[in-house]
Parts: C-alpha cells; structure tokens; sequence
C-alpha cells in the first residue's frame, strides 16, 4: 500500500503506485525524456527546457520579454498586425452598426401614413 | 523619461469602453427591431461586437498583468474591490426576481384560485432533477476549492484535472436545466408562476454559463502558465463567481422549487 499527504484533507490518504515513483512535492531534477541519443552531428537542441513539463512548455517569460519592448504601442496594439487587423474590424461593425441603427431608428419614429 | 511615483495602473488609452457601449446600444436597438420590425441583423450585429469587445479588453487585461506586470498588490486589492462589488451588484440584481416571486406567491390573487401553486399549475417535483442539480453545483462548489487549493501548491496536474471537473459538472447543469426547461409542463405564458418561474432560472442558467466560460478561460490561462501560486487573482474572481452563482441556485432551489410547490 502507497500513501501520499492529500492536501485537501491534511491527512496521509491511500495512493497508487503512481504518487510514490512521483512523489508530489519533489520535482524531477532530471528531465523525463529518454538519456539523448548520440549522433554522429549533434542535433542543436533548443536553450534549457524546464524539467517537469505537463501538456505545453512555459511561454510566460519570452511573453513578458515580447509585450514589455519600449516601442510605444499601446497594448491593444502591441501584437503588431493581427492586433490591428481585429481593432480595425471591431471598430468598422460598431461604427458601421451604430450609422445603421440611427437611420433604422429614425425610420421607424415616421409617422406611418394610414 | 517620466516614471510614475504612485503603484496604481495608468491604462494605456484603449478603444473598447466605446466599442463596447456602441455594442449595447445595437444590441437593445436590436432587440427592438427584432421585435416590431422582424429583422435580426442589428441584433446580431450588436452581440458579435459585444463579443469582439469582451475578448479584446479582457486580453488585454491579461497582457497589462501577467506579460506587463501592471498588477502591483495595490492594483491588484482595486481588482478585488471591483469584482467583489459587481458580485454585490448581480445579488441585487436577483433580488429583484426574488421579491417578485414571493410577493406574487405570499398573496396568491383571487385570479390564481388564492392558493399557491395557482390553479392548472403542475409544478416539478422538487426531489427529482432539481435535487440532482444541487448536487451537481455543490459538487462543483468543492471542486473548485481543490483546484484553488492545487494553485496555492504548485501542484499544476491536480489544477488542471480539478478545472475540468467544474467545468463538467458546470456544463452538466446547464444540459439538465435544457432538458427540465424542454420537458416542463407548465410554460413562462403560464400566469404568474411561469413568469418568475422562467426569469429567474433562466437568469440563473445564464450565469451558469458566464461562470463556465470564465472557468474555462481560467483552464486556458493555468495550461499556459499564467497563474503563479501567490498570484491567480483571475482565477479568484472566476471562484467567487461560480461560488455566488452556486449560492443563487440553493436560495432558487428552497423557494421556488421547495416551498414554491
């Protein structure tokens, strides 16, 4: 029988095998992939990957480099075009919606001839 | 170059509080023209605006926080206010639906047969799947203090796994409340009963749905690495949410569905 604490009930609860090869609380050191194969030309691996990696790598930190680049865009601008392009189209329905609702609504305030 | 000597978040100048009122302004136009003039397209119109404006603001809330590093423990204690008040807000707002249930149901009219469910009215057995939506919210209710409490640990699996159970047992509701609202005897033309009936489980379903939504975005962001364990206010906000939303369900469940019957 395995045992790992539950930190919902702040007890030592009943565990599969599972927890105690990867107990909760102690990271791997290591990473999980398998030991590199040596090639004849090494392959250019990409710069440190984190050791423990569950669905996706951490993009958090080269997104702060990104959005804090003193180029003076405001941040509804900052990802350059695709931010522009979402801007301009948001912008043209409301403005084109709003032109659109006036005249509908004008229209409807005349007096309907019997 | 000028830095600020205050820790409150100056907002770069942003386009979406006017898209976003323009957006009401079609949507509730809209709804007028959809009602006396039979067309849907300014209505239509108006909630892919609203939509366009809700993800572009809420972006670039996420960008001036998480990426930007705008959201000090000041700036960060103002969300907090803000959030907490627009909760008040929404139990006000619900108030609302409540009084008028009570003081249609306390005093049943003469035209209702003075008794209460009216006449002709077959309400739903409050022990069937009303009693197992309660369950489902309240389940809900605690898996998302474990997903809480996973965030505050490090521990990013049990996050993850702890966010997919409420957002199932979220969804699950709202497929059962369709089902309910498909099989009921009784409609919302149905004298007063139906009309606070529907108003205020359908209000409540909506923001069954809103909560969802937040709690999936927050699934989003915890895939991605956004929420750090001493700073998740995001997902804070998204658990008082649904804890609000949970809370609405068990005062709608005793009085309209309990007593009410």
């Amino acid at each position: 029988m395995y045992y790992k604490f539950s930190g919902f009930t702040q007890k030592l609860v009943g565990a599969w095998a599972s927890d105690a090869y990867n107990p909760q609380g102690l990271r791997p050191v290591v990473s999980r992939e398998a030991p590199p194969i040596i090639f004849a030309t090494p392959p250019k691996f990409p710069s440190a990957t984190p050791a423990y990696d569950y669905a996706g790598k951490n993009h958090v930190p080269e997104l702060q480099r990104f959005f804090q680049k003193p180029d003076g865009l405001p941040v509804h601008l900052k990802r350059g075009l695709p931010d522009q392009m979402l801007y301009r189209t948001t912008m043209a329905l409301t403005l084109g919606g709003t032109l659109y609702c006036l005249v509908a609504l004008y229209m409807a305030a005349q007096p309907r001839n019997k | 170059m000028t830095h600020q000597m205050h820790a409150y978040h100056m907002v770069n100048p942003s386009p979406w509080p006017l898209t976003g009122a323009l957006s009401a302004l079609l949507i509730t136009s809209g709804l007028m023209m959809w009602f006396h003039s039979n067309s849907i397209f300014l209505l239509v119109l108006g909630l892919i605006t609203n939509i366009l404006t809700m993800f572009q603001w809420w972006r670039d809330i996420i960008r001036e926080g998480t990426f930007q590093g705008h959201h000090t423990p000041i700036v960060q204690k103002g969300l907090r206010y803000g959030m907490i008040l627009f909760i008040i807000s929404e139990v006000l707002f619900f108030t609302g639906f409540f009084w008028a249930f009570y003081h249609s149901s306390l005093v049943p009219t003469t035209e209702l047969g003075g008794y209460w469910p009216p006449a002709g009215i077959k309400p739903l057995n409050p022990l069937e799947v009303p009693l197992l939506n309660t369950a489902v919210l309240l389940a809900s209710g605690v898996s998302v203090t474990w997903a809480h409490h996973s965030i505050l640990e490090k521990d990013r699996i049990n996050a993850i796994q702890a966010l997919i159970v409420t957002i199932s047992l979220g969804l699950y509701f709202t497929l059962l409340q369709i089902m309910e609202y498909y099989e009921s005897p009784f409609t919302i033309a149905d004298s007063v009963y139906g009309s606070t009936f529907f108003m205020a489980t359908g209000f409540h379903g909506f923001h069954v749905i809103i909560g969802s939504s937040f709690l999936f975005i927050c699934l989003m962001r915890q895939l991605k690495f956004h929420f750090t364990s001493n700073h998740h206010f995001g997902f804070e906000a998204a658990a008082w949410y649904w804890h609000f939303v949970d809370v609405v369900w068990l005062f709608l469940y005793v009085s309209i569905y309990w007593w009410g019957s």
